[in-house]
C-alpha cells in the first residue's frame, strides 16, 4: 500500500460519506439579514420550493464571498442592507436588473416608491435609518442630544461604525455631509469622534455593546438595532437628529447567472406579500424592526416610523465614496 | 512504499522491484507526494491570493488580465497604517510568544515533574483552555473588563486597570492565557520523552537540580522550547479573534485585521489583502529560518524504547505555593472567562448585568432543543470535525513517516511550510479556496471536492489543521531512535507494517493527540467555516459569529457552551478508554507522548 493508495482510500471514504446525494435546492440565497431564515421557511411552506440559505456573517463578509466568487456566482438571490453596493454589483454584471413587471405588481408606499432604483439593480423590501443611540443610565433626560451637531458635547464617548466596513455607515456619512455640508461635517466629526477605539467599530452589534457596557454614552447606529435592544429591555433610546435622516433600504438582487428565474420571481412576490411581510417580522432581532414600504403593512410594535427623511444624492455619494471612506479611515480608524 | 523507504535509506534489503530505473522514481516519489499534498491543500490557494498583490487584474469580474503591476504593493507599503500594524504584530507576537512559552513550560514542569496536589485535574486545564476558541475568550474578557462589564459591576475593577487592559498589555495577557496550552503540549511532550537516564547520570556524578536543568535538561529541551516559541509566535500573528475585539477596541491595528478589512467589501481589495498576507508570511518564515541557521545541531532522538520515567521532585511545603500558582493560572485562563460566557448565556441582557431578574434559561433551551438551527449547526460541526480529524491525522502520520527518512533540508522546509501555514490567517486561505475551486478552469467543475458542498469545507479544515498535526506527530516520530525501525526493516518487515506495528504503537498517543486537537479546533474553526459555508447549512462557528454580529451574544454564548461540552465530552470518550488500553498493553513506566492529561 503506497501513500497514494492510502490517500485514495481516505478520499473515497470521504466522498462516500460527505457527497451523500446533494439535492440541489430550487434557490440559493446569500444574505446577512436576521429575517431571511423565517422568510425562506414560510416561502417553502407556501410554495413547496426549497431554499438553501448561506449566511457567512456580516454584510461585509457576505460581500467578500460574493467578490471572491466573481464572475461565477453561486447564489440565485442576494438580500442585504445598502443600495450603493447593489448598484456596484449590477454595474459589474454580477447582478441582473429585477424585471420591471415585478415592481409594478407591488402596492408601494410613498417612501417605498422613493427607494426604487432607476437601474432596477435591486428591489427594496423595507428600510431603516441611522439614529443616535443613547444609554439612559449614562445620559440624563435633560441632556439628550437632539442633532448630529449636539454630539460634540459627548466628544470621546461616541461609538460609530467604520464606513469602510459597513454600507449603512457610509450612507450615514454621506448623508451627514449632505445635510451639514462637507467641510462643516468633517469639522464636526473631528471634534466629536476623538476616541479612535470607539469610532472605527465593525458592526452595529459592536456599537450596541459599546453603548450598553458604558464604554460610550452615545452611539451612531442603525435605528432597527436600537429598537431591538429596547424591546429586549436594554436601557437605551433612539434619537432622530433634527437635520433629518437618510434612508437605508434593504435590497433583493438577482444573480446575472441564475438558472432559476421563475423561482426567484416567486420569492420576490412572496416577500412583498402579506405572508412574506409577516415572516419578516417574526422575530426579535435587529432586522425584524424594519420600516415596511408596502401599503397596509404595519411595523413591529415600538418601532418609530414618523421620521423626517432627507434623500441622499446618490450620484454625489458614490462619486466621493473612495475619498470620504479613506478620509474617515485616516482620521478615525487608524 | 517499502521500496521508497529502502531506497531513501540506502537500499538495504531492496527487492528486485527497486532495481533498474525505478529507484530514482521511488526516491523522488515520497518527497513528491509530500509536496503535492502541500501544494494542493495550501500552496495553490495561498499563491492565488498572494499573486494578486502583483497581478491585480487576475480575477477581475470583467475578464482576467495578467498584467504585472507594482502599484498595489507600493500603495500598501506607503500607507502608515500598514507600517504601524507590522510593528504592532511583531511587537505583540514576540512578547506573547515569550510569555506564553515561559508560562506553558513552567506549567508542564509543575504538572509533570513536581509532586503538587491535584495533578490529574490540573493537567486537564490546558486541554480545556485549548477547547475554548480565541474569539470566545476575547469576548469573555471584553465582557469582564469593559468599563460597564461584569468586573466593574461587581466593583472589582479599578478604572486604571480597565483602561490599561485595552492595549498591548491586555493583548499579551489574554494571548498568554489563551495559548499557554500549546507551549505546555510541545514542551510537555519533550519532557515526557526525556526519561530520567541522563538526569540520573548527572545526579550520580554529583550535579544539583539547578545544574541538571541548566546543563542537561535545558539543552535537551531547547528544540521544544524554540518550537513552542515559534508556534506561539505564528499563532499570535495569525490570530483574528483578539485582533477583531480587544485589539480593535484598543485601536491597536494588527495585520490580520487589516487583511479582514480589505477583504470585507465589494469589490474586495485583493492587492491590499495579498500584500499584507505576504508580510505576515515573511515574518514567520524569517523566524523559522533564523532558528535553523542559529541551531544547526540535529535534534536529539530520545525515545529508544528503554527510557525510564523521570522521578518527581518533592517540593515540601513549597508545593502549596506551586499549587496556588497553578490554580491561579487555571482560574484566569479557564474559570473566569468560562464563567463570563456562562453568565452571558444565562442572562437576557448585558446592560442589566447580574441583577437577579435578568437571569433566564431561554438561551440554553434554544441551543439544546432538537431541530433548531442552533442544534443542527452543532451536529453538523461535530460531524465535519470528526471527518477532518481522521483525514488530517492520517495524512500527517504518513507524511511524518516519509519525512523522517528525508534529508534535513526537506524536514526544515516542511516544518517551515507548516509553521508558515499556521500563520496564514484562515480568511486568506478561505479566499484562496474559493478562487481555486470556484474560479480556476478545471477545478470548478470537479464534482469532488466541490465549492458549496461539505466536501470542500472538510478539505479546508484539513488544510487548516494539517500543519498542527504535522508538528505534533513529526516531533514524536523525530524522537524515535532509528534503530527501532531499522531492526524491523533488516528483518524484512515491510514499510506499511513497520509503520503500523512499530512506529504507530510508540507514537499512538501523539497521533491521537493530533486527532483530538484537530477535532476540537475544527468544531470552532471560524474563517474556513465562514468562507466555505456549505449550501446545505451552516456549521456552528458561523452561527455563533452571526449571532454575535447580530448582537445576540446570549444565544451565541449558549451555543458555544453546548459545543464545548459536546466536543470536550467526545474527546474524553476517545481519550480515556484509549489511554487505559495503552497502559494495559505496555509495561508500566513507558514514557507517554505529548502533554496528555493524566
Amino acid at each position: 500500500m503506497t501513500i497514494k493508495t492510502t490517500l485514495g482510500l481516505a478520499l473515497s471514504l470521504t466522498v462516500l460519506s460527505i457527497a451523500a446525494p446533494a439535492c440541489a435546492a430550487d434557490l440559493v440565497l446569500y444574505d446577512a439579514l436576521d429575517f431571511a431564515g423565517p422568510v425562506a421557511k414560510a416561502f417553502q411552506a407556501k410554495t413547496g420550493l426549497t431554499v438553501d440559505i448561506v449566511e457567512p456573517g456580516s454584510t461585509g463578509e457576505t460581500l467578500g464571498k460574493i467578490a471572491a466568487e466573481g464572475n461565477n456566482p453561486q447564489f440565485d438571490i442576494v438580500w442585504l442592507d445598502g443600495s450603493a453596493v447593489m448598484e456596484r454589483m449590477a454595474a459589474d454584471h454580477v447582478l441582473q436588473p429585477v424585471p420591471t413587471d415585478e415592481f409594478d405588481k407591488i402596492a408601494w408606499t410613498d417612501l417605498g416608491k422613493s427607494l426604487i432604483p432607476q437601474s432596477h439593480a435591486f428591489l427594496p423590501t423595507g428600510t431603516s435609518t441611522t439614529a443616535i443611540e443613547v444609554n439612559t443610565k449614562k445620559v440624563k433626560a435633560d441632556k439628550m442630544p437632539k442633532s448630529w451637531a449636539d454630539l460634540q458635547g459627548f466628544a470621546g464617548s461616541v461609538a460609530a461604525k467604520d464606513p469602510n466596513l459597513s454600507g449603512p455607515a457610509y450612507q450615514w456619512l454621506a448623508g451627514l455631509f449632505q445635510t451639514n455640508g462637507v467641510d462643516a461635517g468633517k469639522e464636526l466629526l473631528a471634534k466629536t469622534l476623538t476616541n479612535k477605539s470607539l469610532s472605527g467599530l465593525s458592526s452595529g452589534g459592536k456599537v450596541n455593546k459599546a453603548v450598553l457596557t458604558g464604554d460610550a454614552s452615545v452611539g451612531i447606529n442603525q435605528d432597527s438595532a436600537i429598537f431591538s435592544k429596547i424591546a429586549a429591555g436594554e436601557p437605551v433610546v433612539a434619537v432622530y437628529p433634527s437635520e433629518g435622516s437618510v434612508s437605508l433600504p434593504q435590497g433583493l438582487g438577482i444573480s446575472a447567472r441564475t438558472q432559476h428565474m421563475d423561482a426567484a420571481r416567486k420569492f420576490i412576490e412572496f416577500v412583498t406579500s402579506a405572508d412574506g411581510q409577516a415572516a419578516m417580522q417574526n422575530g426579535d432581532d435587529t432586522d425584524f424592526f424594519y420600516i415596511p414600504i408596502v401599503k397596509g403593512v404595519n411595523p413591529k410594535p415600538g418601532r418609530e416610523t414618523s421620521i423626517a427623511y432627507t434623500h441622499l444624492d446618490d450620484a454625489t455619494a458614490s462619486a466621493h465614496e473612495t475619498e470620504w471612506k479613506q478620509w474617515y479611515k485616516e482620521k478615525f480608524v487608524q | 512504499m517499502v521500496q521508497k523507504f529502502d531506497a531513501a535509506a540506502g537500499g538495504i534489503g531492496s527487492s528486485g522491484w527497486a532495481r533498474g530505473r525505478l529507484p530514482a522514481l521511488a526516491r523522488l516519489g515520497g518527497p513528491l507526494a509530500v509536496y503535492a499534498v502541500f501544494a494542493l491543500l495550501i500552496g495553490l490557494p495561498l499563491a492565488l491570493v498572494l499573486l494578486q498583490a502583483v497581478v491585480p487584474g487576475l480575477f477581475a469580474v470583467d475578464g482576467a488580465q495578467g498584467l504585472f503591476s507594482a502599484e498595489p504593493l507600493a500603495r500598501v507599503f506607503s500607507s502608515p497604517y500598514v507600517a504601524g500594524s507590522i510593528l504592532h504584530s511583531l511587537e505583540l507576537g514576540l512578547l506573547a510568544a515569550l510569555t506564553t512559552t515561559m508560562l506553558g513550560g513552567a506549567f508542564a514542569v509543575l504538572v509533570q515533574r513536581c509532586d503538587i496536589p491535584l495533578r490529574g485535574p490540573l493537567s486537564l486545564v490546558p486541554w480545556l483552555v485549548f477547547l475554548t476558541p480565541s474569539y470566545l475568550k476575547a469576548l469573555a474578557w471584553v465582557l469582564l473588563m469593559s468599563s460597564g462589564g461584569y468586573l466593574a459591576q461587581l466593583g472589582l475593577l479599578p478604572p486604571w486597570l480597565g483602561a490599561s487592559f485595552f492595549g498591548l498589555a491586555g493583548l499579551v495577557f489574554v494571548h498568554t492565557l489563551s495559548l499557554f496550552p500549546l507551549a505546555a503540549f510541545i514542551i510537555g511532550s519533550a519532557l515526557a520523552g526525556l526519561g530520567s537516564e541522563l538526569e540520573d547520570a548527572a545526579r550520580l556524578s554529583g550535579a544539583g537540580p539547578l545544574r541538571i536543568w541548566l546543563r542537561v535538561n535545558g539543552p535537551l529541551l531547547a528544540p521544544a522550547i524554540v518550537l513552542s516559541f515559534i508556534a506561539t509566535f505564528a499563532e499570535v500573528l495569525s490570530d483574528f479573534g483578539l485582533a477583531s475585539t480587544i485589539a480593535r477596541m484598543s485601536s491597536f491595528g494588527v495585520l490580520t485585521y487589516g487583511i479582514y478589512a480589505a477583504a470585507s467589501d465589494y469589490p474586495v481589495d485583493f492587492p491590499a489583502a495579498g500584500a499584507q498576507a505576504l508580510v505576515l508570511l515573511a515574518l514567520v518564515l524569517l523566524v523559522v529560518v533564523a532558528d535553523r541557521l542559529l541551531r544547526r545541531r540535529a535534534d536529539p532522538r530520545l525515545i529508544s524504547g528503554r527510557a525510564r520515567p523521570a522521578r518527581r521532585y518533592r517540593l515540601g511545603a513549597w508545593r502549596w505555593l506551586a499549587f496556588a500558582m497553578a490554580l491561579l493560572v487555571a482560574f484566569l485562563a479557564l474559570i473566569l472567562p468560562l464563567g463570563a460566557i456562562a453568565v452571558r448565556a444565562l442572562t437576557s441582557t448585558l446592560g442589566n448585568g447580574l441583577a437577579p431578574d435578568n437571569f433566564t434559561l431561554a438561551n440554553l433551551g434554544a441551543a439544546l432543543s432538537l431541530h433548531t438551527a442552533a442544534n443542527e449547526g452543532l451536529m453538523r460541526s461535530l460531524f465535519y470535525a470528526g471527518f477532518a480529524a481522521v483525514i488530517a491525522s492520517t495524512l500527517a502520520l504518513l507524511l511524518s513517516a516519509q519525512l523522517d527518512r528525508s534529508s534535513p533540508v526537506m524536514r526544515t522546509a516542511v516544518l517551515g511550510l507548516s509553521l508558515g501555514a499556521v500563520a496564514i490567517p484562515g480568511i486568506v486561505l478561505g479566499f484562496g479556496y474559493i478562487l481555486v475551486w470556484n474560479r480556476l478552469p478545471g477545478f470548478r467543475n470537479w464534482p469532488f471536492p466541490h465549492y458549496g458542498d461539505g466536501s470542500l469545507l472538510v478539505m479546508g479544515y484539513v488544510a487548516a489543521a494539517l500543519p498542527y498535526c504535522l508538528v505534533v506527530i513529526l516531533s514524536a516520530v523525530g524522537q524515535l531512535a532509528p534503530s527501532l525501525t531499522d531492526a524491523a526493516r533488516i528483518s524484512g518487515v515491510g514499510a506499511v507494517r513497520r509503520l503500523i506495528s512499530v512506529t504507530l504503537p510508540l507514537i499512538l498517543l501523539s497521533v491521537v493527540t493530533a486527532f483530538l486537537l484537530t477535532f476540537i479546533r475544527t468544531v470552532f474553526e471560524l474563517p474556513m467555516s465562514q468562507m466555505l459555508i456549505p449550501q446545505s447549512g451552516p456549521p456552528a462557528p458561523t452561527l455563533i459569529l452571526k449571532l454575535f454580529s447580530h448582537d445576540r451574544d446570549g444565544l451565541a454564548c449558549a451555543i458555544a457552551l453546548a459545543a464545548m461540552a459536546a466536543a470536550g465530552g467526545g474527546a474524553a470518550l476517545i481519550w480515556y478508554p484509549l489511554k487505559r488500553f495503552i497502559a494495559f498493553g505496555r509495561p508500566q513506566g513507558t514514557p507517554a507522548a505529548s502533554g496528555e492529561p493524566a
